[in-house]
């Protein structure tokens, strides 16, 4: 008898813990992602339509714009394939150094993205280490593209080989050795073997890599220089913008980068969906 | 093609993976490379395979035809391997991973799509699996899995079928049947095959000879008969089959059990197999044990008869009889019966009977 | 023979790609202002008056560039190889650390344009709520309690610095009284100092956030609605007002301020390198002009000449006792080295 009503009240207890759990949970999430999202996009609109649209009539932001993709067009595939590789590395041998090389791939995890930035500056600034060989040689990259480029190709390449390298050690070595016994090459080992077995991770590591490098403001910051319509990519010019006191705008294009971030969500849980498939059915062999 | 291991010597760092390995395969023969976990058999099998190199460090050669091999690149050694987990490309259907090693060659070697398909299409169906071309690995059973490997490390034509404990992964009953089939169609194709297992009955079943290896050595090498009725020495007998150990003396042909001798050298000790005791009446002067039955197992094609020595219930005794015999002795649980070898056999190291 | 024909073409045409581009090259020409926080409407505006004015004297089209951001941050990326052709700043040490570390252009570049190379000067006023609910009149006020004090940092601001010095000047000058012929070693002075030291420092504990420009703590002040009471460049105030909401504010003009100085410069090697040292000079020297003068003063930049100006444009600047930075210290070097540079007052504040 007494075991049964304190059955009872522990199982309404834990019902009480859940629901508080699950509404603080809610509201976290409401609060800290729902209504800034909202707020975005009511602020892009508080003048109309026609004032919304009109902020991508501006030069600047086109540029920004079209910086943006230029920049993620660039260090999303190069980390593509140094993801790859290192992936491979990592999961198929043991080498000298492996566990430094993954400590070393998580490093613009740990290290502030304004940091990153200005290591770039203590190398490549016209007082860094390769300072005068630059201003000799007339190449510029810090306070130009270039030096945007390399921030963004720093702060987001852990992710492609993040992502690989669990699944590729789960995965093992038998499929590539039996492809090299039946008298593949590397080349062909790796396109016909490897690939499609690391296809949905390969996809979500892009996804997120993509979506960082396109929303990158720290790292980027400190080596843009801030050049009207030359060195700012969309976080930079949404900055910009509403320093101009020009609210609308600066939501306006913040909107873009919301689309994005939400495009980047409802991709990363289809594929994550189809990489949960993908182990399910390696478990099911043995 | 005949490969030879020569003096063949591997460390892994300190440890020793394989002590001076010296082993001539004959062409078309079935060999079974047998032996426990850690024995090195796998390492050998993957030495000859290429997937572990002869390095600086190691000693001895590989030779296939009379040729050394250890420089010669994985794909170009001419074999065929199957994996104990199969290593199927999941992402290809039954056909095309049939179809990999035909499509992978360089150019001036490869086959049309028409020929490869025809070729195709025939091992499909000397593996019994016609109707599977177009599905996928995750939707086969384990024992189909193993044939389409099977079938793809054979389209290449290799000159030697290596097989890494290939039916490990699978249930007794599928096990039984695959091994069988492999044996038919091996003496079928002639193909030189070596096959790397821990389970002796399959050992026995299917190899024309068997290398028995314990920890980088080889303890024997012979046919079936031979290293199961011949067992050159204790571990053999060990792990070939159940043996019962006795300790004692022998005297002119007989053997008198003495516990107290259970820490003497190795010319106390006494391996007999089951099949080899019979049940006796206790009374029997040429028994060499009175024991009590406590278990019998009548589900097999013997029955299993587990004993206890009378004078000592914590020792146990083995015993496996026909069931015909079974039936006329008329034995039950809880009888006290005498226990009777019924050959005598020695030894070189004075061990057995 | 052959060859040679071959080689003559090669060349011709090079020489014709070479003069091409050399005349496209003399058709449109490029700069690049580096500019402080917020002279982004001065700018916007003068840039597109000082194209037009150049394309009818020399044919030539030229596109300006802007790059705004804290003074500070701004003359730490044209050290570091930011390649600006002019640099318009906040204040003059700012351009000296530029001369000095990179030797861009001369030291003694504050005496190549009139009135200390500052063709517009400007002063820090405060910027109250609507109705003035904390009744802020002088910089006694700012130290009393429940005051809250929008400035930004020092270490990358102009506008920061001057807001600094200008707390400073009221309150040395209520120790002093006058400040002309003051004498650095007295005991007087120093005391002085001292006192007057301590009072910026109760300024700054009723700081809430430093940003890191003008613009940003505008935003801050205006935007997010935080503190009583914003330090800001006389502009900025006036922009705040104009901008974002007439009558939601209101300018308190102190009893003392100073006189901020925000020159600009050429910057010698970086222009001529590009070959834009004329056009950069004239586009220095168009701000002298009518034209130049007449825009600074529409945007609240109170102008050198002021003749030159709208007359209604004057009248908004309020009459306030101005200090100079050369009344206080003996030179701007001194002033970034006592109170901003690393173990300075202002580092003290915060230990």
């Amino acid at each position: 008898m007494k075991t049964r009503s304190n059955s009872q009240t522990s199982l309404d207890e834990s019902k009480a813990v859940q629901y508080l759990l699950i509404t603080t949970a809610v509201l976290f999430l409401g609060i800290m992602l729902v209504v800034p999202l909202i707020t975005i996009f009511v602020e892009a609109f508080r003048k109309g339509a026609e004032a919304y649209f009109t902020s991508f009539n501006d030069e600047y932001v086109l540029q920004a714009i079209k910086l943006t993709f230029i920049t993620a067009a660039i260090a999303v595939p190069l980390n593509l394939v140094f993801g790859v590789c290192a992936s491979w590395a990592i999961a198929k041998y043991s080498f000298f150094g492996k566990s430094f090389l993954i400590t070393l791939i998580d490093l613009p995890f740990a290290v502030s993205p304004v940091i990153s930035g200005f290591v770039y500056i203590l190398l490549f600034g016209a007082q860094g280490w390769f300072g005068s060989w630059l201003i000799e040689n007339d190449v510029q990259i810090i306070f130009a593209v270039p030096g945007i480029v390399l921030a963004t190709i720093f702060v987001t390449f852990p992710f492609v080989a993040r992502e690989l390298i669990p699944l590729m050690q789960e995965q093992g070595n038998d499929e590539e050795q039996a492809a090299l016994l039946l008298g593949a090459n590397g080349f062909q080992t790796f396109w016909k073997v490897t690939l499609p077995n690391i296809k949905w991770g390969l996809l979500y590591g892009v996804i997120l890599c993509n979506a960082r490098a396109m929303g990158e403001f720290g790292a980027v910051s400190v080596v843009s220089g801030h050049i009207q319509g030359v060195t700012n990519t969309m976080p930079l010019q949404v900055e910009i913008l509403y320093n101009e006191y020009n609210f609308v705008a600066a939501f306006a294009v913040s909107t873009l980068l919301a689309i994005l971030a939400l495009l980047t969500l409802v991709l990363k849980y289809i594929l994550e969906w189809k990489v949960a498939r993908e182990l399910k059915k390696l478990k099911n062999e043995e | 093609m005949k490969i030879e291991v020569k003096n063949l010597t591997k460390y892994f760092g300190k440890f020793v993976a394989l002590d001076n390995i010296n082993l001539e395969i004959i062409e078309g023969e079935l060999l079974a490379l047998l032996g426990p976990s850690g024995s090195g058999k796998t390492t050998l099998l993957r030495m000859i395979a290429g997937l572990e190199t002869v390095d600086d460090t190691d000693k001895g050669e590989i030779l296939f035809n009379n040729i050394d091999v250890s420089k010669k690149d994985i794909g170009d050694r001419d074999i065929g391997f199957v994996f104990q987990h199969y290593a199927l490309f999941k992402h290809m259907t039954v056909f095309e991973n049939i179809a990999f090693g035909l499509r992978v060659k360089p150019k001036k070697e490869r086959l049309s799509n028409e020929q490869i398909n025809k070729k195709v299409t025939k091992l499909l169906e000397l593996i019994q699996l016609d109707g599977f071309a177009n599905r996928f690995p995750w939707q086969l059973s384990g024992g189909q899995r193993q044939r389409v490997a099977l079938a793809r490390a054979l389209a290449v034509q290799p000159k030697v079928l290596l097989l890494d404990e290939p039916f490990g992964a699978l249930d007794a009953k599928v096990r039984a049947d695959l091994r069988r089939w492999l044996k038919e169609l091996q003496e079928e194709l002639g193909i030189t095959t070596v096959l790397v297992t821990h389970d002796q009955e399959e050992a026995l079943e299917v190899a024309d000879r068997i290398v028995v290896i314990s920890k980088g050595k080889i303890e024997q090498i012979g046919t079936p008969e031979e290293v199961f009725h011949n067992p050159a020495n204790e571990f053999v007998i060990n792990f070939l089959g159940n043996v019962n150990l006795f300790h004692g003396r022998e005297e002119d042909g007989r053997l008198d059990i003495d516990s107290s001798l259970e820490n003497e050298d190795n010319n106390s000790k006494f391996l007999i197999r089951p099949h080899e005791l019979e049940i006796v009446s206790v009374n029997n002067k040429d028994a060499i044990l009175q024991a009590k039955i406590r278990y019998i197992q009548l589900a097999g094609s013997q029955v299993k008869i587990e004993l206890t020595h009378l004078e000592n219930e914590t020792r146990t005794v083995l015993v496996e009889i026909s069931h015909y015999e079974f039936r006329e002795k008329n034995i039950q649980k809880g009888d006290i019966v005498g226990i009777r070898p019924r050959a005598l056999r020695t030894f070189e190291n004075g061990a057995g009977i | 023979m052959k060859n040679i024909i071959k080689k003559t073409k090669l060349v011709l045409l090079g020489g014709l790609v070479a003069t091409t581009l050399n005349l496209y090259a003399k058709d449109k020409v490029e700069i690049l202002n580096v500019s402080y926080d917020p002279t982004r409407e001065l700018y916007s505006d003068y840039n597109k008056e000082f194209a037009k004015y150049w394309e009818e004297k020399t044919g030539q089209k030229v596109v300006i560039k802007q790059s705004h951001g804290g003074a500070g941050k701004q003359a730490r990326a044209v050290i570091d190889g930011l390649k600006a052709d002019v640099v318009t700043l906040a204040l003059a040490y700012d351009i000296d650390v530029i001369s000095q570390k990179r030797k861009l252009f001369p030291s003694d570049w504050q005496k190549r344009l009139e009135n200390n190379s500052s063709p517009y000067t400007s002063t820090i006023v405060f910027l109250v709520r609507k109705g003035n609910p904390k009744g802020v009149k002088d910089w006694n006020d700012l130290v009393k309690e429940g005051i809250e004090v929008i400035t930004p940092n020092p270490k990358t601001s102009g506008g920061a610095r001057w807001n600094y010095l200008a707390a400073y000047a009221y309150a040395i000058k209520q120790e002093l009284g006058n400040l002309t012929n003051i004498d650095r070693n007295s005991e007087v002075f120093k005391i002085a100092d001292a006192k007057a030291l301590d009072f910026v420092k109760k300024v700054y504990k009723n700081v809430p956030v430093l940003d890191s420009g003008a613009r940003g703590s505008t935003n801050t002040f205006v935007q997010r609605k935080i503190g009583d009471v914003l330090l800001a460049w006389e502009n900025e105030a006036f922009l705040a007002i104009n901008e974002l909401g007439v009558g939601e504010f209101e300018i308190v003009v102190p009893t003392v301020s100073i006189l901020a100085e925000p020159p600009v410069t050429v910057v010698d090697k970086n222009a001529k390198k590009h070959g834009t040292y004329e056009v950069s000079k004239a586009y220095l020297d168009y701000l002298y002009s009518p034209v130049g003068q007449k825009l600074a003063a529409k945007h609240y930049y109170r102008p050198y000449k002021p003749e030159l100006a709208d007359k209604e444009d004057l009248e908004r600047f309020p009459k306030l006792d101005l200090v100079k930075i050369n009344d206080l210290f003996v030179d701007w070097k001194t002033a970034q080295k006592t109170h901003f540079d690393d173990a300075g007052t202002f580092d003290a504040i915060y230990k």
